[in-house]
């Protein structure tokens, strides 16, 4: 069964489109990297997701019920813009008040699990507002792993975090979808990062769903490339345009898509006089995938 | 499973209830209002007595009781300083209180959490006019405590003229019940302006200002049961009604 099976879904705010016909499946189990520019309609299709926000049209299930059906709102742990904390209170006191709302007999225990989870249990007693920015990002995060939920629906949650939250993170994340099946909606600009742990992806842009694949796809559809260096970059440049497809200039070096092989290359420029300092095959990750897509959609 | 249902639900609502009177005696605002509730009665009696001395009669209290209401007899009541500087304050005080307890939910991200996980909004909007009712009942037996240590203290008579014992502890629970009318005013403008506190302000006065003349006449010091139960009728009805409203407004407009 799937997760989360979003179809049709449009929201407009006056004038303004910010999701337009957008269809999403999450499978169960899940790391679903939610990809998109700023304002391309991510974190409106999550706060429809979650009930904080009314649509237009289209119809929204999670496991196979309706959004809104109350056991379903029980099984969803959330993390939208902030933690939703209350600036006075202790990081234990929010919890309780959390734990209160969810139901959960045993909350003292519950908390203890989850802020041991992401680290945080020696913060309990902390104000929230004394916390650092990724020490609430990390409270955000035990929050809605409070009750133990079938569903986590996280937005830019590692922004803020350090290389130790990073990580933690990551193995959070992973050992919740690989041990105990939960599945994870997680939107995030850090590509580098998402692209170490999300087992499927969705690509969004204008309000529309412009790619789903799982992990598995992207590697197979991530191009492999040559990048080389030389001392006279322009004039290598034009030559391999000549003779290849795609050939671009990035980060000081020459990208050629789709080579065959790199000899032939290097014996193209050796012949006119122009020698190869640096040569490596390498195959484009997440974000040059994802810049490749933009790049390919733009005007569409 | 629809008697489970139903016990799954009211379960669910006392939890919303308990979660919400935690956070409402837990939030100093409360105390700083209930301190202000005090004190209040305690200095303009005070203040009031010792500067006219007596002298004018519309600018200085004469009996104890004139602090808590007024009359129905009494034609002049809606004008003088007496009737304007007196228990009735507190309707407006409430509002602050309201609408700091309904927009901290929203500015903090709180609802957003709520509903999240509960998506049944008019829990939220009953449970938030039952507690904020229940605090300004608190605060009405606060003020008509400072009101009798500062009449004491002022040295004003405690004689009841045109009224007994029994109207007056009915003035005092119609004054208490009315406050429901007036909290289900404060919560949907809460509500409607979610995380803007001063807007919610803006409107809750405003609300508060027109109907702050209808107080003297549904609450007088010789109210009778009749008063007590137009009160109650009142604040049932505009309880019922504007959560039902509340619940509207929080089902069609965004909570974050």
């Amino acid at each position: 069964m799937n997760a989360i099976e979003i179809r049709n879904l449009s929201k407009t705010f006056g004038s303004k489109q910010a999701v337009s016909g957008l269809n999403m499946t999450v499978p169960s189990g899940a790391i679903y990297g939610f990809i998109g520019e700023n304002g391309s309609g991510k974190s409106t299709t999550e706060k429809a997701l979650c009930g904080l926000l009314p649509f237009n049209s289209g119809s929204i299930k999670i496991y196979g019920k309706d959004y809104l059906d109350e056991d379903v709102r029980s099984s969803v742990g959330v993390l939208i813009e902030s933690p939703g904390c209350f600036q006075n209170y202790s990081v234990w006191n929010n919890m309780k008040l959390q734990a209160a709302n969810l139901g959960i007999a045993n909350a003292d225990a519950e908390i203890r699990k989850v802020l041991k989870l992401v680290r945080m249990e020696g913060a309990a007693s902390n104000k929230f507002k004394n916390c650092s920015l990724g020490m609430k990002q990390r409270i955000g995060i035990a929050m809605a792993l409070l009750g133990s939920p079938k569903l986590l629906v996280l937005d830019e949650p590692i922004n803020g975090l350090d290389a130790d939250g990073m990580r933690i993170m990551r193995e959070v994340l992973t050992n919740l979808a690989e041990n105990h099946g939960v599945t994870v909606l997680i939107s995030s600009h850090i590509l580098g990062e998402l692209g170490k742990i999300a087992t499927h992806y969705g690509i969004i842009r204008r309000g529309r769903m412009i790619k789903e694949m799982t992990a598995a796809e992207l590697e197979d559809s991530c191009r492999t490339y040559v990048g080389l260096k030389t001392r006279e970059m322009e004039r290598a440049k034009a030559l391999l345009a000549c003779k290849y497809t795609r050939v671009e200039e990035e980060n000081d070096e020459i990208r050629v898509y789709d080579a065959a092989n790199p000899e032939e290359i290097v014996c193209c420029l050796y012949e006119n006089g122009i020698l190869v300092r640096e040569i490596q095959t390498r195959k484009i990750g997440l974000e040059e995938y994802y810049m490749d897509l933009m790049k390919e959609t733009e005007g569409k | 499973m629809a008697v489970q249902k139903a016990s799954r639900n009211r379960h669910r609502f006392r939890t919303m209830l308990s979660v919400d009177l935690r956070r409402m005696f837990t939030m100093p605002m409360f105390y700083i209002m209930a301190g202000i509730a005090l004190a209040v009665p305690i200095l303009i009696l005070v203040m009031t007595t010792g500067v006219s001395g007596g002298e004018d009669a519309s600018m200085s209290f004469t009996s104890a009781w004139q602090i808590i209401g007024s009359l129905s007899t009494d034609s002049s009541a809606m004008m003088d300083m007496t009737s304007m500087c007196n228990i009735n304050l507190l309707y407006f005080m409430v509002a602050v209180l309201v609408c700091c307890f309904v927009a901290g939910d929203f500015q903090s991200g709180y609802a957003k959490n709520l509903f999240t996980v509960r998506s049944k909004r008019s829990e939220y909007a009953i449970s938030k006019v039952v507690v904020c009712f229940i605090a300004s009942a608190l605060f009405v037996m606060v003020f008509f405590a400072g009101a009798m240590l500062g009449a004491a203290i002022a040295g004003l008579p405690f004689t009841m003229v045109g009224f007994n014992p029994a109207n007056l502890v009915m003035c005092v629970l119609a004054k208490i019940l009315l406050m429901g009318v007036f909290v289900s005013i404060y919560v949907i403008a809460s509500v409607a302006a979610r995380h803007r506190l001063w807007l919610s302000i803006m409107i809750s006065l405003m609300a508060g200002m027109l109907m702050f003349m209808m107080i003297p006449m549904m609450t007088p010091l010789d109210a009778t049961v009749l008063h007590g139960i137009l009160c109650l009728a009142g604040s049932v009805l505009f309880s019922i009604g504007l959560s039902c409203a509340s619940t509207m407004i929080l089902r069609k407009a965004s909570v974050v």
